[in-house]
């Protein structure tokens, strides 16, 4: 079967600095993978680059058998509204309500009524569980309520892939298990093809039915949660236990102090 | 390890590498600038048409912009005003005040200070705007919406401004008018019909007409540079701080200058 999402031989350079080397990876429709890895090591870019946003150095994406780097501006545009893109930092309009934003492209791109709008607005606010927000501005939301009416505006067109950068980073737990079951809850009640970036680990385990982790621009294991779990990979097992001792850091890290006990005493007179 | 051995470029050498980089970024400037303007200028007549966003422009750079423009031609054609009342009362000319102050309000003060005084205001906004967009990933959820930014931030700002910056010259001009009135007939004691007719007779339809193809140049320059500088901007909060600047130091520079050929082609 022909993956939906097919990288093949990517790599993208800075000057210099090479954030992405030879990556292939494949997704299948309807399968949700997560892409892990240190900060710095591509994970934005390689969904830049799946969106049109970046032009590899070398190699490919292809989105349902369309190279999207020989696409003409037309062309992309066509494949982008079959994939909705959540921002790390949701990039709301913050020149305009919430009801304005989840509804833009179905105000560009579709012929519905202003009352056809409104409605698939309220029922996108609904499923990522902001009902009711409808006319607030951007600048009324906390971080947790704007990554969902980020959602909420990347699946109002019923995109066929759903691409998540870091949907959770800066959250509290809470919130971080909030917006991991609205993940769960669109990925099931849409049934979309899901890449989602994250540093979560909880999140990911929970989310993904394949985990994809960035070293040094490489993908070093791509398999399924379990597998992952188990990978006797160095670096895998290193950033699985989160310590800083190990391959997983170029740069050596500073050394760990020990925790002594400060007592405070009270002079009682 | 850097090779220590290898002789340091001479002086001129460093000074002729440094004029090379600044023609090199002058003309990789000049280069996008014209392809972004080129892409505006064909991203016009392709739908869908944002009626509301246009409007929005209209009022923005527009009827919003009326008060300041009123009160800079008010104030200039005063101050002109009483320049040629002093340097003409040298000669016991007064009469030709009214005249002069006629063809410099028609010809070149209206225009450019509505020019100069909406870079300052819109175009820096302009900038502002979308370099705040820009850092924000705004312009790039423009993107991944389908939605080409240069249509949708471009176009309106364009075509709000090329009409609308006319339209504030006329305004300018009318100001002016009454500004050289106030002075000349209520301080310096011209006969008022003597200033309404003088304040015309040196002048013919074609100067008018001039103003105007002034303002929509000036209003093409403001939109699309204020719209590149933002659309360009990169580095965070420094970034958004430079790009208003920028675009009003270039669009007034552009200004002056096509101000200059302008007036030399069709003043003839």
């Amino acid at each position: 079967m022909e993956p939906v999402i097919d990288v093949v031989n990517l790599s993208k350079a800075f000057g210099p600095k090479v954030v992405l080397s030879n990556v292939n990876l494949s997704v299948q429709e309807g399968e949700s993978l997560a892409v892990m890895g240190g900060s710095g090591t591509g994970k934005t870019v390689l969904l830049r680059n799946i969106m049109g946003l970046l032009n590899p150095d070398t190699g490919y994406v292809s989105v349902e058998g369309k190279v999207v780097q020989k696409q003409d501006r037309a062309g992309l545009f066509e494949i982008r509204q079959k994939i909705g893109m959540c921002f790390q930092m949701a990039a709301l309009f913050d020149s305009m309500s919430v009801e304005e934003n989840v509804g833009f492209a179905l105000k560009r791109h579709t012929p519905m009524t202003k009352a056809e709008i409104t409605d698939r607005v309220d029922e996108c606010l609904t499923m990522v569980g902001l009902k009711g927000c409808q006319r607030l501005r951007t600048s009324e939301l906390s971080g947790g309520m704007k990554r969902r009416v980020g959602f909420a505006r990347a699946i109002a067109l019923k995109p066929k892939i759903l691409l998540f950068d870091e949907p959770t980073t800066g959250l509290d737990p809470v919130m971080t298990d909030v917006i991991g079951r609205v993940i769960l809850d669109l990925k099931h009640e849409l049934g979309v093809t899901t890449i989602t970036i994250t540093h979560d680990l909880k999140s990911a385990f929970e989310i993904a039915d394949r985990i994809a982790l960035l070293f040094h621009g490489e993908i070093i294991a791509c398999q399924p949660p379990a597998e992952f779990k188990v990978n006797p990979h160095p670096v895998i097992q290193q950033f699985l236990r989160g310590d800083a001792e190990g391959p997983f850091l170029s740069d050596p890290p500073p050394p760990k102090r020990s925790m002594n006990t400060v007592s405070h005493q009270v002079s009682v007179p | 390890m850097p090779d220590t051995t290898a002789p340091r470029p001479s002086l001129f050498i460093n000074f002729l590498d440094r004029i090379g980089r600044l023609v090199v970024n002058f003309l990789s400037d000049a280069g996008d600038f014209a392809v972004l303007a080129g892409r505006t200028f064909a991203a016009i007549f392709k739908p869908p048409f944002d009626t509301p966003n246009l409007m929005r422009q209209f009022l923005v750079v527009g009827v919003n912009s009326i008060p300041v423009i009123v009160l800079t031609s008010l104030a200039v054609s005063m101050v002109f005003a009483v320049q040629l009342d002093f340097g003409f009362r040298q000669f016991q000319a007064e009469g030709l005040a009214s005249q002069v102050e006629g063809l410099a309000v028609v010809r070149e003060l209206a225009p450019v200070i509505t020019g100069l005084m909406m870079a300052g205001r819109v175009g820096s906004a302009m900038a502002a705007e979308l370099g705040t967009m820009q850092v924000t990933e705004q312009i790039d959820a423009l993107e991944c919406l389908a939605t080409d930014p240069i249509h949708y931030l471009f176009v309106p700002r364009l075509l709000a401004s090329a009409v609308m910056v006319p339209l504030l010259t006329g305004i300018s001009i009318y100001v002016g008018f009454w500004g050289g009135y106030a002075l000349l007939v209520g301080v310096a004691g011209q006969s008022p019909f003597v200033y309404a007719s003088d304040f015309y007779k040196l002048l013919a339809f074609r100067d008018i007409r001039i103003a105007l193809i002034k303002g929509v140049v000036f209003g093409t320059i403001i939109a699309l540079v204020g719209c590149w500088r933002g659309y360009r901007t990169y580095g965070g909060a420094e970034g958004v701080g430079n790009a208003p600047t920028s675009s009003v130091v270039t669009s007034s520079l552009w200004i002056l200058i096509s101000d200059f050929f302008i007036t030399k082609l069709l003043l003839v």
